[in-house]
């Protein structure tokens, strides 16, 4: 390529023993959106680090616009005209949107602050990408997409040359998404280079000129949009597309067109086993997050709950486990009211719960494997003697569970915060299959999870409700929703906002009912 | 003299250690350093400004020193949380320990054991021109010493500093998102660095003032927990320069009571009286925590590679 904006050669950065990047090369050209894809823990996130000044690399040399850059910290990165959107905003809570962009620029006013002239390019950056924005309004009391635009501003107003998104697509609607992906265009019009990080290969597709694929911490391949498709980059992210369910975990990993699928993972039977009636749930602070929620559930039926993050999931999960009382309304797990029974009685009736947070709600990240399964069955018959636990028959177990969710440990003694995710996953899904769950709550259950973990959990779902066991999957990640669920449910702020049932869902209403926009179909 | 312009004279200059203490200390706080060696230090800085105003003979030099010993004690705390990520709470009390033993060891060193305590000379009343003549206002607002009208103007510059100026918008944003603040290019470690240093200097000065202002007498335990007063002043003003100049003249208005109470001699054994300002305190610190703001970082240390902050 003639002139390229950016050109990595031969990146390495390590973190202790771990390999994170193993002399990656990457070149960018000008007015291209370049994709960089692969699963989690491909190294994606790292390598745009190393070139925004976050990481030092141990070896391997940056290029921007033909010249050898040295950056040492992200002061560097931005006055080399590199901008980036990192996956959790980086904003000041209780600062305005213009105080958040300004931020470590040189607006006018070492002595005495003045935003206007600010103000007044904030509004013409706006226009001129699609980003619309309040400069005044601030940034805490603004939904997520909004959020993001701040994100993309605060990069454009410092005269970002070469813009990185990372995973910009996390939380956002389809609609969002299309606006998202309009204001790239409009960028790389305008003369910029963009570079998309993402696991989705659908939106490589979609929005990207030239895209590079990475693996382990390797560049696998790059490659352009026209001489490339979905099964091709899939080959290389994932590996081999030939297994049972390949088709949906695809879909679920946004290789393809989610709707599209038409294979289920699922064995819906004709048994009711949970039945939600009115409930009504509060959060800590005391406001009802959920109300008047409805819910059957049958036997190895999957149901999805689709939502913008912060609309009810969390209460709802809880208080589906068995960890959060119920304000009113009532749930039935086969047949059997729940309400105000102790969490063990929910979990000796088969409730089973991952949790969205692993390492805050799921696990004891100093305690060992063995502890961490005995959790919660600690007064099973199998795992006691004479009113004490059996430490040997618990340690016999985590061994098995180990073996059988190929947890990659060093024993059953290996503390489970040690683990990667994707290891602490499996051994909370360990546990919780530990008792043929009746009804099992996955909350974001593969967000962060590389791709052989997040397969390796769609296998466990499969597996789970082959043996008639309900399953309420509730997540952020639109195309998993999609692709694994019988219905999907949307749920704004509290309370259903629409339904759809497999083979028939449209993305984009799911969308407009996540935003409160749809017409009611509950 | 009516009673309460009495009152008000001996408020204001019984609010300068708490000024200068507690804006040392949010200043360094809103840059996310939570300094909990207050007390220490006030007494290091009573020391050592006692001592050098003595040896010297120039109060300003004492003041002076007590701002560069104390300084240095708040480069060490910075060090130690910035480069070497150590608690920040466990540092600080160390260095209170440290302190109170470094203050206790030189006034042994420099004085030893005597008869009759050394004096310096108090501070005198610089009456400000014209501003003084003003009826009420003047007397008890503009005829104190020089340290008073000090204290009073760096907080203003503190607030200045903080709400009006570009390098305050990027100074506040390192105790809200310290991460956020880093990837825009601003020096996380410098500016906590110098707030760290610069307002534990304050705080030495605080110390200091106490023995140049009523005896010029140096006494252990002449502090009296002023410094612990301090980190509940810092909450109870939300962080916040200006809110804390109200909260300071209440904890110096508690004082000023209890020591009028103890004088007037109104029955009540004096211990109890003497607790007025604690007892004070734990009462305001119910409600005002309530809604007290404070930085979302403060007294968390700040690790660009690490891999789970943020």
């Amino acid at each position: 390529m003639e002139n390229p904006r950016l050109e990595m050669r031969g990146i390495v950065k390590t973190f202790g023993p771990v390999t994170a990047l193993d002399a990656v090369d990457l070149v960018v050209g000008r007015n291209e959106v370049h994709g960089l894809l692969g699963g989690n823990g491909a190294g994606k996130t790292t390598l745009m680090n190393v070139l925004y000044g976050l990481y030092r690399p141990n070896a391997g040399e940056v290029l921007l616009d033909g010249q050898p850059a040295s950056i040492g910290s992200p002061k560097d990165a931005i006055a080399a005209g590199v901008g980036m959107v990192h996956q959790t905003f980086l904003q000041v809570d209780n600062y305005t949107v213009t105080e958040n962009i300004v931020l470590g620029t040189d607006v006018p006013g070492p002595l005495r602050l003045d935003l206007s002239d600010a103000k007044a390019r904030i509004r013409e950056l706006s226009e001129r990408f699609g980003l619309t924005v309040d400069p005044d309004a601030v940034v805490e009391d603004l939904p997520v997409g909004v959020r993001q635009r701040v994100e993309i501003l605060k990069a454009l107003y410092r005269g970002a040359k070469l813009l990185i998104l990372d995973e910009p697509t996390t939380n956002l609607t389809p609609q969002e998404v299309d606006d998202l992906f309009g204001s790239m265009r409009a960028m790389v019009d305008d003369g910029m280079s963009v570079v998309l990080i993402t696991h989705k290969i659908r939106e490589t597709l979609s929005v990207c000129d030239r895209m590079t694929v990475m693996r382990d911490g390797r560049r696998v391949e790059t490659i352009e949009r026209a001489d490339t498709d979905a099964e091709h980059l899939a080959e290389k992210m994932v590996g081999s597309t030939t297994d049972p369910g390949a088709a949906v975990d695809a879909a679920a990993l946004g290789a393809v067109d989610a709707e599209k699928v038409e294979e289920i993972l699922s064995s819906v039977g004709t048994t009711t086993a949970v039945a939600v009636r009115d409930l009504v749930v509060v959060n800590d602070q005391g406001h009802e997050l959920i109300q008047g929620f409805e819910l059957e559930l049958r036997e190895g039926e999957i149901v999805g709950i689709a939502g913008v993050a912060g609309n009810g999931q969390v209460e709802l999960a809880e208080a589906l486990a068995g960890v959060r009382p119920l304000r009113s309304g009532s749930v039935e797990v086969s047949g059997r009211s729940m309400g105000g029974l102790a969490t063990s009685t929910w979990l000796h009736h088969g409730v089973a719960y991952v949790p969205e947070d692993r390492h805050r709600d799921g696990i004891l990240p100093t305690a060992s494997i063995t502890e961490n399964l005995v959790l919660g069955s600690q007064r099973s018959p199998q795992v006691r003697r004479r009113g004490l636990i059996d430490w040997g028959a618990a340690k016999q177990r985590a061994v098995d569970a180990i073996a059988e969710f190929s947890v990659r440990a060093n024993g059953p003694a290996t503390l489970v915060g040690d683990l990667s995710g994707g290891n602490i996953q499996r051994v909370i899904l360990a546990r919780a299959f530990a008792r043929q769950p009746r009804m099992l709550i996955l909350h974001n259950p593969t967000r962060g999870l590389d791709i052989g973990s997040t397969r390796f959990v769609y296998q466990q779902v499969r597996k789970a409700t082959a043996a008639g066991c309900a399953v309420l999957l509730i997540s952020e990640d639109l195309d998993e929703v999609i692709a694994l669920s019988d219905r999907v449910i949307a749920l704004y702020q509290g309370s259903r906002a629409g339904e759809w049932q497999h083979g028939s869902v449209d993305a984009y209403a799911v969308g407009r009912s996540m935003t409160g926009l749809g017409e009611a179909r509950v | 003299m009516g009673e309460i312009t009495e009152f008000l004279t001996l408020m204001i200059p019984a609010m300068v250690p708490f000024l200068l203490a507690a804006q040392g200390t949010v200043l360094s706080g809103r840059a996310g350093v939570f300094n909990v060696s207050q007390e220490g230090l006030m007494v290091l800085g009573a020391a050592v400004g006692f001592l050098v105003s003595f040896k010297v003979g120039s109060n300003v030099v004492g003041m002076a020193a007590a701002f560069a010993i104390a300084g240095v004690f708040g480069l060490v705390l910075a060090y130690m949380t910035t480069q070497l990520r150590l608690d920040q709470f466990v540092v600080g009390l160390a260095l209170y320990f440290a302190a109170l033993g470094a203050a206790g060891l030189l006034y042994r060193e420099v004085i030893g054991v005597t008869m009759e305590p050394p004096l310096i000379p108090t501070l005198e009343d610089k009456p400000i021109p014209l501003l003084s003549d003003i009826p009420f206002l003047g007397e008890v607002l503009f005829d104190h010493d020089l340290v008073v009208y000090l204290a009073f103007a760096i907080s203003v510059a503190i607030w200045w500093f903080m709400y009006k100026t570009r390098s305050g918008l990027a100074f506040r944003s390192i105790g809200e998102n310290p991460k956020a603040a880093d990837s825009l290019g601003i020096n996380v470690t410098w500016a906590r660095t110098w707030s760290t240093v610069v307002g534990s200097g304050l705080v030495g000065m605080a110390g200091a003032y106490l023995p140049m202002v009523y005896t010029g007498l140096y006494t252990e335990g002449m502090v009296a927990g002023r410094g612990w007063l301090v980190i509940a002043l810092a909450f109870l003003g939300g962080w916040r320069p200006h809110l804390v100049i109200a909260g300071a003249a209440f904890f110096a208005g508690m004082e000023v009571l209890a020591l009028r109470a103890q004088v007037a001699g109104i029955g009540i054994p004096h211990q109890f009286v003497l607790m007025l300002p604690y007892v004070a305190t734990l009462l305001v610190m119910v409600f005002a925590f309530r809604w007290a703001r404070q930085p979302s970082f403060l007294g968390r240390n700040y690790d660009r590679e690490s891999r789970l902050v943020g």
